[in-house]
């Protein structure tokens, strides 16, 4: 029987799994793709616990809605960003940005 | 009346979108900034109208008490200075002008919802609408500076708020509720750190998330790099405004949802109490060092975080000295952002001649802009503490908050930081007043930039020699708690 | 609420004239100079007419012309000034200085606006310490001297003048800082910054946050720094040496005494008991002072240097007056800064005066210059004179009082034979000032000397206001005396004796 600490763990898990990518990986999308997986978890986290803590109530289900909503916005504006430093530097690698130092 | 309640929030968002439709039409781009000026003066009116009000709106979600008006007119009076100075940057800007008062609108509501919002789903969007309008700004000039400031903005930015997303679902587990009250009505029945380890980890994240917001060590990275490579006025206004805005939420956060359980307000209390000392000792040490006026401040803006970081670790280890702790947040608040602006706004105008933020090119400063270099001196001055000037008062007044909680040790520290922070501020002013001109051409600069120095100016002599006008108000300022 | 603005005006007319002479951009610099003279001249009117009105009548109302205005209600500080018998002499000593000081500049033309907006900003922060009556307005005032001292030793002085000028702020700020957490921690134990309530509440009872002599000694930080004493006193020489003159005459006129007024004022009045316990360790340090100041002075041949060692020994007969702990010792304390702030005041000008004159303030080459400089010679022994102590100039009354005060007080035994000790000073002061006046008038005239003048028409009214003020202390002391009694008196009652 899949219960709530199941979710718990496999959010906890990705969350991991994100800040890892977001904090080791040196390519500009990839840590924008890392970024992505931990909202996911905080997702999957606020269903469960929307499901199993509060099962009358949708805050936690609303909650996820709010947030990937934000997160498109988040994304839209940093693939322009990227699409800039790309233009000038012919490159996606944060290891080049490097003027300042980092 | 909910529409009246929402007054200067609304406004602001609807002079946003109106300056993009203005820019289509009008060639003369001045306009623009007049237009947004006078877009936040009416929020600053509707504000004023509100104050005393004390309602609820949207369901509960949103609180209009003294504590949520004062940050909205703080949040306006910031932008309005960086609009007046950013007149001679936005030549820079070519196509984009609209644009660039829109975000500053828009961020400037983002905040204005944090400072009102007690529901953790609203928290998180004012903060991101917050956050994604200033990432924009910050890469706004798109030369390779300025993309790498918004690029690592961003990412980093990103990654925190991830980070307090997770934090807030974790809190809404253990709790049942997004909305501050329902969480302190399940954290009342609670007991024990060791028992709650899941709503721990979540107060964590959430400081995690939030400390990125106000730039405390450890998730203060980000600032030097942002704060040099950002267009100068964004800079201001992300020192400013956008750090009163992580104090607002994060005091009121803490205070209603965690605050009045002793167990746990003292262990916050301890941690913030710890993290401000950390905080304002890094950022005064490796402000000794900077050689660029701008990455002197960023350093600079973090060690102030820590000062006030002492007010919430008041707060957490003394509920009772609530009143005084907040008033001393609030007054160092406003006091800090009129100062910082000023210093800000005086290096616009002296990189906007010289084309460069390099302390060494300050040299002699004082006789190619006298004016100019008085104004950066005496808010130097204040930022070091010394009277007679907000900086002084503001300081005293929250040092006094800490002791009245017991917290002498982090006065000391913060004293000593103080004088460690005089070295590297006075080492500007002797750069200016000492040095050798490189040249003797004098510095020109516009009028709305003067007539911004002068009202920020005049606003830290005036904190500073008659500040219980302003302390009057902060003290009366309460929380609408449920 | 009594409100009578002298004080304040005393206080704050020398920063009015800074603000329209930094700002009165028509000003020519011979204009800013005569706006500087008067504005100094107004204050230095003004603090004597309220010298002569005050009431040193026993019984009379200890602080007078008091002002009182809620300004930080919050924490209970106030907009509060006052003086009594002690501070009067010290604010009529700064006004007095200040107008010296601005004749003796008269010759700068450097930046002038800006010197001159400095010099008086800095008057108004003196005058602000010696009359705040609340602990937090005297340590803003005491802040507030920092800035335009720097500026004033960084860009118009001599030598390694940034160097010494950023020792002068770190020694100091330092010593601000520990005063700053003292103050607080006393705040927050006792409630309240007002000097005079807490005068009145015998602290020994009061239940404080750290150890009362903890808090005494945070405090005492500041103002054995800025007197200075021995080890604290390294700032002193270089800061003196390479100021412009006027700065010296302030430095070492006024400046110094805000360290001994602030020991009297708040070291002995607020801890008592404290005050009386570490006596002893206090009295050492003050003839640690006095023999330390004298012997270094001995060595020096930089004209300057020398007074400005002179000025260490010197403060050490003030701290050991004041923790000789009696009416007499404490009056001659008091009476030691005002006659010392008019001898050095004047040793510093003259040195101005000779350094203007032969561009030289080395001892070595100096020599015979009586025949050149008569006037100058004259003035410079009588002011020598009045600093070793010779009877009928303030510096014998002053030296006098303080030693029969600390012999014959009862603080601690074994106190004569310290006094006995700080009287060696004495007799090493007569070498060094002979020796110096010896070598830089006296002697064979010579030949590279043939061209130059004597003290001229605007240092003459200077240094001769000087000369006044210190036969007029010498011969009719009473002048101070009993002003300074009264302040004095209701000191010596909270000590119990």
């Amino acid at each position: 029987m899949v219960g709530l600490q199941h979710y718990i763990i496999l959010s906890a898990v990705l969350f991991c799994i994100g800040l890892y990518g977001a904090l080791a990986k040196r390519n500009a999308v990839i840590i924008l793709m890392s970024i992505e997986i931990m909202l996911n978890a905080a997702n999957v986290a606020l269903v469960a616990f929307s499901r199993y803590v509060t099962p009358q109530l949708l805050t936690g289900q609303i909650f996820a809605v709010f947030v990937m909503t934000v997160a498109a916005a988040e994304v839209a504006v940093g693939l322009a960003i990227i699409i800039a430093l790309y233009r000038q530097k012919e490159k996606v690698d944060v290891g080049e940005v490097d003027l300042m130092k980092w | 009346m909910i529409w009246a309640l929402l007054g200067p929030e609304l406004l602001l968002a609807i002079f946003a979108l109106a300056v993009i439709l203005l820019d289509l039409a009008v060639k003369q781009k001045g306009v623009l900034a007049v237009f947004s000026i006078v877009g936040l003066l009416g929020s600053i009116g509707a504000s004023l109208a509100l104050w005393g009000t004390n309602g609820i709106a949207l369901n509960n979600m949103l609180v209009i008490d003294k504590y949520a008006l004062f940050f909205d007119v703080l949040f306006a009076a910031a932008a309005i200075l960086v609009i007046l100075a950013s007149t001679d940057y936005v030549e820079k800007l070519k196509g984009f002008q609209g644009e660039y008062y829109a975000l500053i609108l828009l961020a400037t509501t983002g905040m204005m919802f944090m400072a009102s919002t007690r529901e953790l789903v609203s928290i998180y969007i004012s903060l991101e609408l917050t956050s994604i309008s200033l990432y924009i700004l910050a890469g706004f000039l798109k030369d390779a500076k300025s993309t790498e400031a918004g690029l690592k903005y961003l990412l980093l930015g990103s990654v925190s708020s991830a980070v307090l997303v997770y934090g807030m679902a974790l809190v809404f587990g253990t709790t049942g509720g997004t909305h501050l009250g329902v969480i302190w009505n399940a954290v009342k029945g609670l007991n024990g750190i060791a028992d709650n380890p899941t709503l721990i980890m979540g107060i964590v994240f959430l400081v995690a998330g939030f400390g990125f917001k106000i730039a405390t060590v450890p998730f203060q990275m980000w600032v030097p790099d942002v704060y040099e490579g950002a267009p100068t006025p964004v800079t201001a206004y992300l020192s400013v405004a956008s750090k009163a805005a992580g104090f607002a939420v994060i005091l009121r956060v803490f205070f209603e949802a965690f605050g009045r359980a002793p167990w746990l307000s003292q262990s916050w209390g301890m941690l913030f109490a710890i993290l401000a000392a950390i905080t304002m000792t890094v950022g005064n040490v490796v402000a000794i060092n900077q050689t660029n006026i701008k990455r002197l401040l960023a350093y600079s803006s973090i060690a102030h975080a820590g000062y006030i970081m002492m007010g919430l670790a008041a707060v957490g280890l003394m509920e009772s000295q609530l009143a005084l702790a907040r008033s001393g947040i609030l007054f160092y608040l406003a006091g800090y952002g009129l100062t910082n602006l000023g210093a800000f706004i005086a290096i616009i105008a002296i990189s906007n001649n010289t084309g460069s933020d390099l302390i060494d090119d300050y040299k002699g400063m004082v006789r190619r802009a006298p004016v100019l270099s008085l104004g950066l001196a005496f808010t130097l001055i204040s930022l070091t503490g010394l009277p007679p000037t907000a900086g002084f008062v503001a300081k005293i007044y929250l040092f006094n908050a800490a002791l009245q909680s017991g917290l002498l040790w982090l006065v000391i520290v913060g004293v000593l930081n103080s004088v460690i922070s005089a070295y590297y501020y006075l080492r500007v002013v002797k750069t200016m007043y000492l040095g050798e001109p490189a040249s003797t051409e004098r510095l020109s600069s516009s009028g709305p930039l003067r007539v911004a120095l002068t009202a920020s100016c005049f606003g830290v002599l005036f904190l500073g020699v008659l500040p219980n006008t302003v302390i009057q108000v902060t003290e009366a300022i309460k929380f609408l708690v449920s | 609420m009594e409100f009578n603005f002298i004080l304040s005006t005393i206080v704050f007319l020398p920063a009015v004239g800074a603000i329209i002479i930094a700002l009165g951009r028509g000003l020519s610099p011979r204009g800013i100079k005569l706006a500087a003279a008067l504005f100094t001249l107004l204050a230095f009117g003004l603090s004597l007419s309220a010298y002569f009105q005050f009431d040193s009548a026993p019984g009379g109302p200890l602080f007078q012309f008091r002002e009182a205005a809620s300004w930080l209600p919050s924490i209970n500080s106030q907009y509060h000034l006052g003086v009594d018998g002690l501070s009067l002499p010290l604010v009529v000593l700064t006004t007095f200085l200040g107008i010296i000081s601005v004749l003796i500049s008269w010759k700068i033309n450097l930046r002038p606006r800006e010197y001159f907006a400095w010099l008086l900003l800095l008057e108004t922060g003196i005058l602000g310490v010696f009359t705040s009556l609340d602990l937090l307005l005297f340590f803003l005032f005491w802040e507030v001297e920092l800035i335009p001292m720097y500026m004033l030793i960084s860009i118009w002085g001599s030598g390694r003048k940034e160097y010494s000028a950023t020792k002068f702020v770190v020694y100091t700020i330092f010593g601000s800082a520990l005063m700053l957490v003292g103050m607080l921690a006393l705040y927050a134990s006792a409630g309240t910054f007002d000097i005079e309530a807490l005068a009145g509440m015998n602290l020994a009872t009061v239940h404080t946050v750290i150890p009362l002599a903890a808090i005494f000694f945070l405090i005492f930080m500041a103002f054995a720094i800025k007197l200075p004493v021995f080890p604290f006193h390294t700032w002193l020489p270089d800061a003196h040496t390479d100021a412009p003159t006027a700065v010296s005459v302030i430095l070492a006129g006024v400046l110094l005494k805000m360290g001994g007024y602030g020991m009297i004022r708040i070291s002995v009045t607020l801890f008592p008991t404290v005050a009386k316990e570490w006596a002893p360790l206090l009295v050492i340090l003050a003839v640690g002072s006095v023999l330390y100041g004298a012997a270094v002075t001995l060595r020096q041949t930089d004209l300057k240097k020398l007074i400005a060692y002179s000025s260490v020994s010197h403060m050490g007969y003030v701290l050991l007056g004041i923790f000789a702990l009696t009416q007499v010792s404490l009056t001659g304390a008091a009476l030691q800064m005002v006659s010392h702030g008019v001898v050095t005041g004047l040793l510093f000008a003259m040195v101005g005066v000779v350094y203007d004159h032969s561009h030289l303030r080395d001892l070595s080459k100096l020599g015979g210059l009586a025949r050149q400089m008569p006037v100058a010679a004259v003035v410079f022994s009588i002011a020598g004179m009045a600093s070793l102590g010779l009877p009928g100039t303030s510096g014998f009354v002053a030296e006098f009082v303080t030693f029969v005060g600390s012999f014959t007080s009862k603080a601690f035994d074994g106190i004569q034979f310290y006094t006995i000790l700080g009287v060696v000073g004495i007799a090493v002061t007569a070498g060094y000032i002979l020796w110096m006046l010896q070598r830089t008038f006296y002697g064979p005239p010579q030949e590279k000397f043939a061209g130059v003048l004597d003290a001229g028409g605007v240092e003459k009214v200077a240094i001769f206001s000087f000369v006044v003020a210190i036969m007029l202390l010498g011969v009719y002391p009473a002048v101070v005396t009993g002003v300074l009694g009264a302040g004095i008196a209701p000191v010596v009652r909270l000590l119990g004796g």
